[in-house]
């Protein structure tokens, strides 16, 4: 690259953490506290303490942990309002008067960057003269993380500070470290104070195989004294990970909670419903009017899932900004999904139409697959984000759509027509989803899934094989051997096998959204060396003459 | 918020909460409240911290604005006291208030100054390390009006302190505390010294700074401490056997090396007492008539004073000569032809025993790792090589060994200290660049100067201003309870000398009072500032009773406490960013304030006081004028009592004795001398100028930093490897001592060693279980403590700020454990736990963790709190609940150790809060 080149280039600011420096002090963190004037527990620079190994053969260290100014930040796509975005620089920042608190992109961050505190708390209980003074109200059901202190980089910028260099250019966080552990700066300069410190080949990016390119970069080792070293087994082992109060240890996001699986289970399975009865109708099984007491009833269920959604975002009053980033976000393309169906139902009610239940079924279908989107671009939850899990979704609903199909044509003679159709998919289905939760939990470990959330999913495999596949299979065999000699026996299996679906559904949404949706956790894939026996750093008698 | 903060004002001032600042910050203040703190970057080039303050200094605001302040003066309306007992507080004004404590002052000085015992009737017992200072504006001039007052009680100042270090560091190296030098210094053997939490911001930048550079430290523990975790090496040691350990590195280093290769043997020769001859009853041979100790000159075999031209004096060997032996209470052979071996000879022998075998037997670590450390840090002393300072050669000797708090006090105290000057001593490593360094004196007179202090004894070495223990110097009546000036000859006579006497002893006297000894005595009056010893003393719970006993109580109060639930009177005084004052900075000082700059900095309001609260100053000045000793008072500050005299050869800014001031002319005079001072008289400054640009400096050399120079120029050696001036205090103390009758100080006469030898120290941690009438066996575990640098001073622990960052540092939600060990126990993480001593019960939450020993458990702070509001509902369990305290856990110097052995079990009683 030119110099003109170069400097018509923006910067691209980012922070080098040495690890060797660190002491844990929590100054930087108390420093940011009241820099940006943040509320009781809530930390936007927050440092850990971490120990890796068995006693004696123990290191611990101190982690410098925070938003990574990503330069592919997998929260800005998800957000369905804009309110968090990229800039030229590099800085990833948050407009709070846009945030509705959905969470999305807290979900979506590796890094546990991000909070939302959903009520103003004060220290002592009640505020004081300077917590008054400086209390954030904007920021009360919103997503916040840290800025980099963009307002001190860019009140610095237009003064013409660098940042980095002159502290009031600079985020608190990097002027206030006792340590010089952290410094701020622009990788895209090479010449820069950042771009030096990380330019020798010690440094390592968290969690880089996500593909964020995470513009904090840690410094493991010192090349002369203190060299580091590769993570070994020893380190961080299942047990270790296994411990809640390890911070290393990812710990259950609380951002989507069940109201959020009430809209994965509630709209998987009505979209999933409405489109089986449209097979079912196009394929003759179904009389239009059991088709439009089907979709009515989906729209219903979808729409109970739509207001526990409603319930989750914090600035419900916002709600609508949610329409305002089609461009990437999966949830903003479900709620056009949404805005599509229930105006198509609507229609489709008072002037049916296969035009109109075509549509109908391709939005509920649209619905399905950006629920089957949303959930995987969640790249802050391993359990969460493997390759299998929009098929998982896709399956489910569909499965469940096939077992609620069953259920109804097992309820209602004018819609037994349906239920081969029903059964026959239902049943091979039921061997997809069966196949496909048995490739996701033995991917597991390998997929960055830790022991917790393992542990989560192992414990439901059993109830979720007999219930929700095994179940279903048997049922709608059952059925497909019965009917239609014995169709009362037959309905029976059919409704048996249905409810297994829709039960099997529910179980695993619910446990992976609620349960075993343990956040990322930080991991160190270098580490410093030192600590006693066989970890100490090496003695150093042959560089002293 | 409708203005940027930029617009903002920034009000210059300090955090000095802790020994290692000050630490220079900024308050953000907006609409007259103070809503931030931050750096005062302006110093950044001129602070070894760069201008950065530590955690603790960001919790100011919320100090201030704590709504459990105590509001106004209030005065106990019940007279029963106790921990259960309500005090009853009510409101009083200031007037009353101070008239009460004036009347008061007034009586006592009625009766006479000393009871009848011969004790101060006043009393006044301040927080740790002279930061108080920092904080109290004038009232130290009260006290040195007033006169005689008790400062021996040991609170936050005198106990759990680095007491061995700090009366044999002022003997051996005018180091009240020693320091590493940091810059140049590439290998450090830190025996618990958990610089990284206690250091500062100063202390933990110069470390990252050395790390960054290459410097590895080996961190001798039994807890991987925050200093552990970055240090290249953790050695996990049983607790308090680091002499053992240290006497190993030592016999590696001259028994098993040669030490004619490896140490600085031209050192040793000319700058240490390692060739003075000691003659057959332990003390120095000495040239009869002169009575200069003796060297013995192998090129001429003869033996000559120290101070003659001696070609090639002797380090080892056995020689005949002739002499003079003078020992204890004027005791003196005249020996002819007799058999005399250089101190050096005597160490070699002394430390034949030690071998790294015997060591690990001891302190469980392996014979190999002594050996390997030994081995390094004679690799990384570099003897020989030189370093150009401020253009002047000095030598480079980047090697440093560190002790920690609980290493260095109590039993086997002394033994570490030795071990870690003498390791220095071996390769000149002392007072060097890249060595040991001592910080400040506080024993040794002037005391901003500590190289002033270092001038030659008749023998060489640098003299010290021991207590008396001749028959006719000795004092047979103690001046204050503690009886430093009785009991501890090093502990000198200097105004710190009372806190570093056996400053935890008048509290167990208070109950027990010894045999022969003039009848303890309650104070008619205790003020009390900055500090809390019914929570931090060793067993904290008896502390608070024997408070209780006080007749009238002085606090000053910032929240109620322990302490103060037992005061008669709590006045809340303007807290850190309410109250005025100038204050030294720069020069060197603990932790690692290692200056190139020294000057003053000031300390002012940045907002009006919260509540109804006084400046110190004006308080002090108010009790001196109703108490009538307004004069001696300000003649007090005319004299330097506020920091600065007032009136030199130069200048006389002299307050008018008898006008009562205001706090803001007081500190504009101390403004005036400080900068007519610093400035030879160049730039003088009132107040004003110092509350708008917050401090002055002027240029301090480096090489002020370094001790050898001074020595060398005079002609000073250091007194090691043999310490015959401790062996004849010993001697005459326990003469003195068996004359009165007092027989209970016999165990701690045995410190008195000219070679230190080692016993088993912690054994006798295990005796006192049997001591108590229990088996030890019953309790397998030693607890200790370590330091929170998020907590540490300053009441911190009752700042929720403070709290909500500390827990992100594993420890501070309950006692760490020993994974393993933990399990065995059926103990998870979190679960409660009850801690139980011969003596003390405590309690609080498992944190099991790998980085400590299986058979050690510790608990970070002191944090047993009832009273404070805030930390009282944290339940934290605290090792002064346990401890106690007993002349059997006392050692030669009067202090103990943060040390005990306990038993852990789940706890299955419900707790209730507070409790």
């Amino acid at each position: 690259m030119s110099e003109a080149a170069r400097q018509a280039a923006p910067p691209r600011f980012g922070m080098v953490i040495d690890l060797n420096s660190c002491v844990g002090c929590q100054t930087c963190t108390i420093a940011c506290k009241h820099e940006n004037d943040t509320p009781p527990g809530v930390q936007w620079r927050r440092v850990i303490d971490v120990e890796l190994g068995q006693f004696p053969d123990v290191e611990r260290l101190f982690l410098v942990t925070g938003c990574q100014h990503c330069a592919e930040p997998p929260c800005v796509p998800v957000c369905p309002t804009g309110a968090t975005r990229q800039r030229a620089d590099g800085l990833v920042t948050m407009d709070y008067d846009r945030c509705i608190g959905c969470g999305y992109c807290a979900v979506a961050c590796p890094y546990q960057a991000r909070t939302i505190a959903h009520e103003q708390n004060w220290y002592y209980g009640t505020p004081t003269a300077q917590e008054e003074q400086v209390a954030q109200k904007n920021r009360i059901g919103v997503a916040n993380k840290c800025t980099f202190c963009v307002d001190r980089v860019d009140h610095g910028l237009a003064q013409g500070l660098t940042p980095g260099l002159d502290p009031e250019a600079t985020p608190a966080c990097a002027n206030s470290c006792i340590a010089t552990a952290i410094h701020f700066g622009d990788f895209a300069d090479p010449g820069s104070n950042v771009s030096q410190l990380a330019g020798d080949g010690r440094a390592f990016q968290m969690h880089e195989e996500l593909g964020t390119q995470p513009q904090i970069k840690y410094l493991y080792g010192l090349p002369e004294s203190t060299p580091g070293r590769d993570r070994t087994a020893d380190d961080v082992d299942d047990e270790a990970l296994q411990d809640p109060d390890n911070p290393l240890a990812g710990q259950i996001q609380t951002f989507w909670d069940m109201r959020a699986a009430m809209n994965f289970t509630l709209g998987g399975m009505s979209t999933g419903l409405v489109v089986m009865a449209w097979l079912a109708h196009v394929a003759g099984f179904l009389p239009q009017e059991g088709l439009l007491a089907i979709n009515l009833a989906a729209g219903a269920g979808m729409a109970v899932g739509l207001f526990f959604v409603f319930l989750e975002i914090a600035r419900k009053f916002r709600f609508l900004y949610v329409l305002l980033r089609p461009q990437t976000s999966w949830m903003t393309r479900e709620t056009y999904a949404v805005a599509i169906f229930y105006p198509t139902l609507l229609a489709d009610v008072l002037w049916p139409s296969e035009l109109l239940h075509l549509i109908l079924a391709a939005a509920a279908a649209g619905f399905l697959y950006c629920q089957a989107r949303i959930l995987p671009a969640a790249k802050g939850i391993p359990a969460w984000r493997g390759p299998l899990m929009p098929w998982m979704l896709l399956a489910t609903g569909l499965f469940e759509g096939a077992g609620l199909l069953a259920i109804a044509a097992g309820l209602f003679s004018g819609l037994a027509g349906a239920a081969p159709l029903a059964a026959g998919t239902g049943g091979v289905l039921a061997v997809i989803n069966a196949l496909l939760w048995h490739t996701y939990c033995t991917a597991a470990p390998t997929g960055g899934i830790g022991p917790l959330a393992r542990n989560t999913l192992a414990a439901i495999t059993l109830p979720l094989r007999l219930l929700g596949h095994g179940l279903p299979l048997l049922g709608f065999a059952l059925f497909l051997a019965l009917w239609p000699e014995q169709p009362v026996a037959a309905a029976a299996a059919g409704l048996l096998a249905g409810l297994g679906a829709v039960a099997g559904g529910v179980l695993w949404k619910f446990t992976v959204i609620t349960k075993a949706c343990h956040q990322q956790g930080f991991a160190l894939p270098k580490v410093p060396r030192r600590g006693s026996g066989t970890r100490a750093a090496p003695a150093r008698m042959g560089t002293v003459a | 918020m409708t203005r940027s903060k930029q617009e903002n004002k920034k009000v210059p001032t300090y955090c000095f909460q802790c020994v290692s600042g000050p630490d220079l910050i900024k308050v953000e203040v907006e609409d007259g409240v103070a809503v931030r703190i931050e750096p005062n970057m302006n110093i950044c080039g001129q602070h070894p911290g760069k201008g950065t303050p530590c955690v603790k200094a960001y919790g100011l605001v919320q100090k201030t604005y704590n709504p459990n302040r105590v509001a106004q003066p209030m005065k106990r309306t019940n007279p029963k006291k106790g921990r259960h007992e309500d005090p009853g507080f009510v409101p009083i004004s200031w007037d009353e208030a101070l008239d009460t404590v004036a009347d008061k002052l007034r009586e006592i000085r009625a009766k006479g100054a000393k009871d009848n015992s011969g004790y101060p009737r006043l009393a006044a017992s301040f927080g740790g390390g002279g930061t108080p200072t920092r904080f109290m504006g004038s009232f130290p001039a009260l006290l040195a009006a007033w006169g005689p007052a008790d400062l021996g009680f040991g609170a936050g100042q005198g106990v759990k302190c680095y007491h061995s270090e700090h009366l044999y560091g002022e003997l051996w190296q005018r180091a009240f505390t020693l320091a590493v030098d940091s810059p140049y210094c590439d290998y450090v053997i830190n025996c618990g010294n958990n610089v990284d939490a206690s250091g500062g911001a100063t202390g933990v930048r110069r470390g990252a700074e050395a790390r960054r550079r290459g410097m590895k430290r080996v961190m001798v523990e039994p807890h991987l401490s925050v200093t552990g975790a970055m240090s290249a090496e953790w050695v996990p040691i049983k607790p308090k056997t680091d002499a053992a350990f240290l006497f190993a590195v030592i016999h590696r280093i001259i028994k098993e090396r040669d030490w004619r290769q490896v140490c600085d043997v031209r050192f040793l020769e000319q700058d240490t007492t390692a060739p003075y001859l000691v003659a057959p009853n332990g003390y120095y041979l000495r040239q009869a008539g002169t009575e200069k100790p003796l060297i013995w000159d192998l090129a001429d075999g003869r033996a000559k004073p120290f101070d003659a031209a001696i070609a090639r004096p002797a380090l080892d060997g056995s020689y005949s000569a002739s002499g003079l032996e003078l020992g204890a209470d004027e005791e003196a052979w005249r020996h002819e032809g007799v058999e005399v071996r250089p101190a050096f000879q005597m160490l070699l022998d002394h430390i034949d025993a030690y071998t790294p075998e015997w060591a690990q037997g001891e302190c469980d670590v392996p014979a190999e790792t002594m050996r390997r450390i030994g081995d390094e840090f004679v690799a990384h002393a570099r003897v020989g090589e030189t370093i150009e300072i401020e253009g002047e050669t000095l030598p480079l000797r980047p090697v440093a060994v560190m002790l920690g708090k609980s290493v260095n006090n109590g039993p086997g105290g002394y033994h570490a200290v030795w071990a870690r000057t003498l390791l220095s001593v071996l390769v000149g490593a002392i007072e060097v660049p890249g060595a040991n360094l001592g910080t400040k004196v506080r024993l040794n007179r002037p005391a901003n100067n500590k190289h002033l202090s270092a001038v030659s004894s008749r023998d060489g070495i640098m003299d010290f201003p021991f207590n008396e223990t001749s028959k006719e110097g000795w004092a047979s009546q103690p001046r204050i309870r503690n009886g430093y000036n009785t009991l501890v000859p090093l502990s000198s006579s200097s105004p710190w000398a009372p806190a570093l006497g056996p400053a935890h002893l008048p509290w167990l006297f208070q109950k027990e009072a010894p045999d022969n000894w003039p009848r303890p005595t309650l104070p008619d009056l205790w003020f009390c500032y900055r500090t809390n010893p019914a929570i931090s003393s060793w067993n904290a719970p008896e502390v608070a009773e024997r408070i209780a006993e006080f007749p009238f109580t002085v606090s000053f109060a910032y929240t109620r406490d322990e302490t103060n639930h037992m005061a008669d009177i709590v006045l809340p005084e303007a807290t850190d960013l309410e109250s005025l004052q100038l204050s030294r900075i720069g020069g060197t000082g603990s932790g690692e304030q290692f200056w190139k700059h020294q000057g003053w900095m000031i300390r002012q309001p940045a907002v009006e006081p919260v509540v109804d609260a006084m400046d110190m100053t004006d308080i002090a000045t108010e009790i001196c004028k109703r108490a009538g000793f307004l004069a001696e008072y300000n003649m007090a500050i005319n004299r330097g009592a506020a920091g600065m005299k007032l009136k030199a050869k130069n200048f006389d800014y002299s307050l008018e004795p008898d006008v009562a001031h205001e706090v803001e002319e007081i500190w504009d005079r101390v403004a005036k001398a400080a900068s007519h001072d610093l400035s030879n008289g160049e730039e003088v400054h009132g107040i004003d100028w110092f509350k708008e640009n917050g401090y002055m400096l002027r240029e301090f050399a480096q090489r002020e930093w370094y001790l050898y120079p001074y020595l060398k120029e005079r002609g000073i050696r250091f007194e090691l490897p043999y310490q015959e001036r401790i062996k004849r205090h010993g001697v005459q103390l326990a003469n003195r001592l068996h004359e009165a009758g007092v027989a209970w100080w016999d165990g701690q006469l045995k410190d008195y060693d000219p070679l230190p030898r080692y016993e088993s120290f912690p054994d006798i941690w295990t005796r006192f279980v049997r001591e108590k009438g229990q088996d030890p066996d019953d309790f397998p575990f030693w607890a200790l403590t370590a330091r929170s640098m998020q907590y540490a001073w300053g009441a911190n622990v009752g700042i929720p700020l403070i709290y909500e960052v500390a827990e992100n540092i594993s420890g501070h939600a309950g006692i760490i454990i020993n994974k393993g060990a933990a399990q065995r126990l059926g103990i998870g993480q979190g679960d409660p736990v009850v801690i139980q001593s011969a003596t003390g019960v405590t309690r609080g939450n498992a944190v099991l963790r790998q980085g400590i020993r299986p058979d050690t458990v510790l608990m970070i702070g002191q944090f047993d709190h009832w009273a404070t509001p805030f930390a009282k509902d944290l339940n934290l369990p605290s090792l002064n609940t346990v401890t106690d305290i007993s002349l059997s856990l006392t050692d030669g110097t009067g202090s103990s150790s943060d040390i005990v052995r306990v038993k852990i079990s789940r706890d299955t009683e419900l707790r209730g809060a507070g409790s």
